[in-house]
Parts: C-alpha cells; sequence; structure tokens
C-alpha cells in the first residue's frame, strides 16, 4: 500500500519528468565519478552522499513507471516502489548533505545537470512534506512574516533607519521614479549590515537613482531551496509586483546566490515576469559601475595581508560572474590577490548554501565540510577571503569561529566602497 | 546440432533477431523520452549555448577521459577516468578499424574503408579487455560502486565482456577450432544487442542528450563546461 505521503512524492516526479529530466537519468552509467567531486562525501565519506544516489527517489519513479526495465526489475522484485521510509532518509541525504551546488555536473563524464535533478528530489519531498523542522520553519516565516530570519515590516524599517544614522548613509525608501530596485538579504540586514551599508554608499557615489522598497524587501527564497514551486513565486511575486509598482528598469539581487538563481535564470521559465526589467547581481554591477567610470577605486586600497576569492556555487559556477569580483580584487588587492585552487567553475562550495546552514542537524555536516575550505585557505596562508554571496560569509563566519581561525571574512561591496575615491 | 549449424544459426536468424530487437528497442526507449516533452528555457542568455555544446564535446571527447586531474576535481578519479576512457577508445578502435568488423559494416551500410594493422588493433582490444577487467575491481571494491551496484550494471560488464574476450581469443586462434569459438563470439553479441536496450549500455545514445544539455546550459550561463 501506498500511503498519501509517498504517492504525492511520486505524482510530483512524474510531473516533472520531462525529457529534460528523462534524458539525463537515461544517460546516466553509475560509474560514480560524481561522489569525488562532492564536498560532503570527500569531508565524510559517506557513500550515500553520491551525487548519483541523490537522485534515487526520482530514478526509481521515472523508471518504474516509464521504462520497461524499470518495469522488469519491479516485477522480478529486484527493486521496490518508493515508500514512506525511503523519503525520510533521502530527506536527510538531499537537504542536509547537499547544496545543490552542482559541481557533481562538471566531472560527469555524460554531463548530467545532477544539480538540477537533486532540486527535483527535493520538490517531491516537499511535496510529500518531508522537509527538515528548521527548514520548513524558516520557509514558514518568509510566508507568513514575509522573512526567514521573522524580520517583520517594523523591524525592517527600524533597522534601514539605524544604518542610515549608523553608516551616515542614505537609503532611500520606496522611492517612485527609481530606475535600480536593489533587494537585500535579511542575513545583510540583520548580521551584515556593513555590506548593506557598503552598498548604498556605492551606489549614491555613482549618481545612482535607486530605492529598496518595503513591499518586495526579501530576495533570499526558502520555497527555491525546499523546490516548493508555488512559494518560490510567491517570494519572487512580492519582488516582481514592488518592481512594477514602482517601475524601476532593473532589480539588483543583493549578496544571495540562490536567489540569483531563482530570478536570473528560473522566474522566467515559471511565472509572468516584468517586461523589460533586468536582473542584475549586486556584484556584477559595481563591476559595470566601475568600468563605465561611474565609481572610481584607489588601485592597492587593500594592504592587510593575502587575500583570496571564494566562488559561490549560485553566482560564479552557476551564473558566470566570474571574472568581475576578481578584476576588482585584483585592483584592490594587486599582488595580495591570490586564488585558492580549485577555483571558478570548479571552485568548492562553502557547505552551507542551499539551506543547509539554516538546518541544525546539519552543523558537522556543514563543519566537516568546511575543513576542506580551511585547508584551502592554508595553502596559500590567506590572511582575509572575500565572497559575494552573504550565504556563504554566514558560513564562513560562523564556521571560522567554530574552527577558532583569525582569517577575516570580507563583502565584496564592503571592501569597494571602502576604497571609494 | 553441431557446431557447423550452430555457427550458422548465429550468423544467421539470432543475429538477425538480436538486430531487430536492438533497433527497435533502442528507437522505443528514444521515442519514449523525445515524448515525455520538452519545455523550452525562456531565461535570457548570458553567452552562447552553441559556444558552450562544441567546447563542452571537445572536451568530452578529447580531454576527460585521458587527462584526469585537470584541475584538483578529478583527483581520486584517475583509474575511473583512465580505463573508462582507454576502454571506450579500444573499443573503437577494434570496432571501427578491426578487419572482420569492417566487412560487418560493409555488409549492413555497403561502405568500407581500410582497417588498421593486426598488431595495432590487437593491441587495443588488449587494452580494452585490461580495462574492462580493471574496471570490474575498482566496482567490486569502490564503497560508492558497491552501493550503485545491483544485477543489472553486473549484467552489463557480462554481456560486454563476453564478445571481447571470444573475439580476442578468435582473432588469435587460440584454444577453440573456429566453428565453435566463431559461435560464441556471435551468440554472445546478440546477448549484448537485445540487452542494451534493458540496461544502461544505451548511455552511448542518451549521452548526446545529456552532454548537449550540459554544454547549453554552461554557454547560456557564460561558465566553462
Amino acid at each position: 500500500m501506498k500511503s498519501q505521503k509517498t504517492e504525492s512524492a511520486i505524482n510530483t516526479y512524474l510531473r516533472e519528468t520531462g525529457g529534460w529530466v528523462a534524458s539525463q537519468l537515461e544517460a546516466c552509467t553509475r560509474c560514480g565519478i560524481c561522489a569525488e567531486a562532492c564536498h560532503f562525501y570527500q569531508a565524510l565519506g559517506n557513500p550515500e552522499y553520491a551525487p548519483v544516489w541523490k537522485l534515487e527517489p526520482l530514478r526509481r519513479a521515472y523508471e518504474q513507471r516509464f521504462t520497461p526495465g524499470g518495469k522488469l526489475k519491479l516485477a522480478l522484485g529486484l527493486e521496490k516502489r518508493l515508500s514512506d521510509s525511503d523519503l525520510e532518509r533521502w530527506s536527510r541525504i538531499v537537504f542536509e548533505a547537499c547544496t545543490v551546488c552542482n559541481k557533481c555536473a562538471h566531472v560527469c563524464p555524460m554531463g548530467i545537470e545532477l544539480g538540477p535533478l537533486i532540486h527535483e528530489v527535493r520538490a517531491g519531498l516537499t511535496a510529500a512534506g518531508v522537509v527538515p523542522t528548521d527548514l520548513a520553519e524558516a520557509t514558514e516565516k518568509q510566508k507568513t512574516i514575509g522573512s526567514p530570519l521573522g524580520v517583520t515590516d517594523e523591524m525592517w524599517r527600524e533597522r534601514v533607519d539605524w544604518i542610515t544614522d549608523e553608516w551616515e548613509v542614505e537609503i532611500p525608501v520606496d522611492k517612485t521614479g527609481a530606475e535600480t530596485l536593489v533587494v537585500f538579504t535579511s542575513i545583510e540586514l540583520m548580521k551584515f549590515p556593513d555590506n548593506l551599508a557598503a552598498v548604498a554608499k556605492i551606489l549614491n557615489r555613482a549618481g545612482e537613482n535607486w530605492t529598496v522598497s518595503s513591499k518586495g524587501r526579501e530576495v533570499v527564497n526558502f520555497g527555491y531551496f525546499e523546490a516548493d514551486e508555488g512559494l518560490t513565486r510567491l517570494f519572487m511575486h512580492r519582488v516582481f509586483r514592488a518592481a512594477e509598482e514602482l517601475a524601476v528598469k532593473r532589480i539588483v539581487i543583493s549578496e544571495c546566490g540562490h536567489a540569483y538563481d531563482a530570478f536570473r535564470w528560473n522566474a522566467p521559465n515559471i511565472m509572468k515576469v516584468p517586461k523589460g526589467v533586468e536582473i542584475v547581481h549586486i556584484s556584477e554591477y559595481i563591476h559595470h559601475l566601475w568600468k563605465t567610470g561611474r565609481i572610481k577605486i584607489k588601485d592597492g586600497a587593500f594592504e592587510a595581508g593575502t587575500i583570496t576569492f571564494h566562488d559561490s556555487c549560485k553566482i560564479q559556477r552557476r551564473g558566470g560572474i566570474i571574472k568581475q569580483p576578481r578584476e576588482l580584487l585584483q585592483a584592490l588587492a594587486g599582488k595580495n590577490f591570490k586564488e585558492m585552487t580549485p577555483n571558478r567553475e570548479q571552485a568548492l562550495c562553502c557547505g552551507g548554501g542551499g539551506g543547509v546552514i539554516s538546518i541544525k542537524e546539519a552543523d558537522a555536516n556543514r563543519y566537516a565540510v568546511f575543513e576542506m575550505k580551511v585547508e584551502q585557505l592554508r595553502e596559500i596562508e590567506a590572511q582575509a577571503v572575500c565572497m559575494v554571496c552573504s550565504n556563504c560569509r554566514l558560513q564562513f563566519v560562523d564556521s571560522l569561529g567554530h574552527f577558532n581561525l583569525p582569517v577575516k571574512v570580507h563583502g565584496l561591496a564592503e571592501l569597494v566602497s571602502r576604497s571609494l575615491i | 546440432m553441431n557446431w557447423t549449424e550452430i555457427l550458422s544459426f548465429s550468423r544467421g536468424p539470432l543475429l538477425h533477431i538480436s538486430m531487430i530487437i536492438f533497433v527497435v528497442g533502442m528507437s522505443y526507449r528514444l521515442v519514449r523520452v523525445v515524448l515525455l516533452g520538452w519545455e523550452r528555457d525562456r531565461a535570457s542568455n548570458k553567452g552562447s549555448k552553441l559556444k558552450g555544446v562544441v567546447i563542452n564535446y571537445l572536451k568530452g571527447l578529447i580531454i576527460l577521459p585521458f587527462i584526469p586531474w585537470v584541475g584538483r576535481t578529478f583527483r581520486r578519479n584517475e583509474l575511473t577516468f583512465i580505463a573508462g576512457g582507454l576502454f571506450h577508445l579500444s573499443l573503437f578502435v577494434v570496432l571501427a578499424f578491426g578487419t572482420a568488423h569492417i566487412l560487418v559494416w560493409k555488409s549492413l551500410f555497403g561502405l568500407s574503408w581500410k582497417p588498421l594493422p593486426t598488431p595495432v588493433v590487437s593491441f587495443f582490444s588488449s587494452v580494452g579487455i585490461i580495462s574492462l577487467i580493471i574496471l570490474l575491481v575498482n566496482r567490486l571494491t569502490h564503497p560508492v560502486l558497491k552501493l550503485l551496484t545491483r544485477l543489472p550494471v553486473w549484467i552489463n560488464w557480462v554481456v560486454v565482456f563476453l564478445p571481447m574476450i571470444t573475439g580476442f581469443i578468435m582473432a588469435r586462434h587460440l584454444w577453440f577450432k573456429y566453428e565453435v569459438i566463431f559461435s560464441l563470439h556471435l551468440i554472445s553479441v546478440s546477448l549484448l544487442l537485445i540487452w542494451i536496450p534493458l540496461g544502461r549500455i544505451s548511455h552511448f545514445l542518451f549521452y548526446f542528450f545529456s552532454r548537449t544539455i550540459h554544454g547549453a546550459q554552461a554557454g547560456k550561463r557564460a561558465i566553462m563546461p
């Protein structure tokens, strides 16, 4: 007997299985090479963390319904139908030991896009309601309060006012006629206000006609972490509606990888997006302002030792914003800027993305993965590290504290704003 | 039934039926997947999809199988990469440039070309067999592969190994009478052809889907595939 839960998961898998999913599932040769690309497998050695194994629920649902081989295996008893206990088991694997960083896709000899497929696996588990409690709670907060950290409208206002006073920087709120809407994360608002102030300072200096919105005030998308399409849409809709009301020309996504992925690549495929509104990430926008001469930075302004750049999975590997932050860092730090290995598309993920950092049970996994990052930092004797994703930054700050390491963590905007001339 | 009769059965009806099963089975799988529907990706491109696809095929066909340590991403995978790459290369050389196989292609498609010298082909057939054995040992010992490997994967290995080993023995005129080993070779090839539509050896077809998808995605996002 299939339970209602399992039924919902299977139905989601079958609904999501178009040629795109099916052809890639069919291409897998079960060679296991993806395992060695996965930071969770590398750090913890659990074979169940191999990316290909994370696809099992989706593969089984697909094969048992659509392929003769799958039906034969089912008939001969070589494989079972999905059950509730399978869902529980895979929930721990795909939510607590995967950041959906998609590095595995780059080593797969077949080129299978494992990341997006694991996203589909999450979708089925979410439909069945088998989501880690912490993640579900944060998602619920974003749905009801408007922010996964529980920032209410009033708190948001107060915080923006406080940053305005504290950093003496003007932050236009709900300004009609603005060209650019900047949407921040609550992580920046609450934990890295310096970054928010830095972005404001840079935009003001560039003479940008910009604003933040009290209605579209959260760029993070916990619906996207859960792979709940309805919620993903709802959370992006809040921002799009604000953009339409303010009639802006572009939405600048602040330092959040998943949000950039959702807005830039996913939104046009799952919902109506405002026409003619450009989606850009703050790091590429700052680079653009610099290249077009609207801001000037002091070359070599960063003098506090060796600094490196951490590539975020959704902004660099999946977003293509690879050379822009590097050019800025090169200008800011000159010879002090050193690359970790591997980097760029093959970079090692921080271990906190994809919602992992919000799940308490995943803390041990997260720290184990971060040890590999520490090793990378040590190899080049980095004294500081810069990144353009506040989720990565949260993981870095928390984990460096956990291991008691004296490496400084910087946001790119913060470094740029300090070097403005 | 004596071996002469077995040979004429296996090079005649058996091989024909298995070829039909192969073609029909693979067509079914291809059509089934294609008919599941394809949604257009509406997100605007950052880079060129075509460029991504071209680079991805070049990397996939030339660099990946032979230079596993491109970047540190591939460390700890050298064995699978090299043995896997050599296995596929050997298979290609033997199937495309062995004298006997060229005759098969000629009878099937009417086209023929110059074979490679026998020592070269024998060298590659040995390399192919050795690689396959190495991959088997790896599969028996690697924790992830142990988890992933179920009965169908073992069948894959066996049905690929048998034609290779019988072909190798036949080409060297070892131990068996010609009718016997040729029959065994053809029977094992038939077995392989019948099995392919059911198992994952069919990846040779879906490879072109996944590689194209990956290349296009990378190109679209302006990253190196």
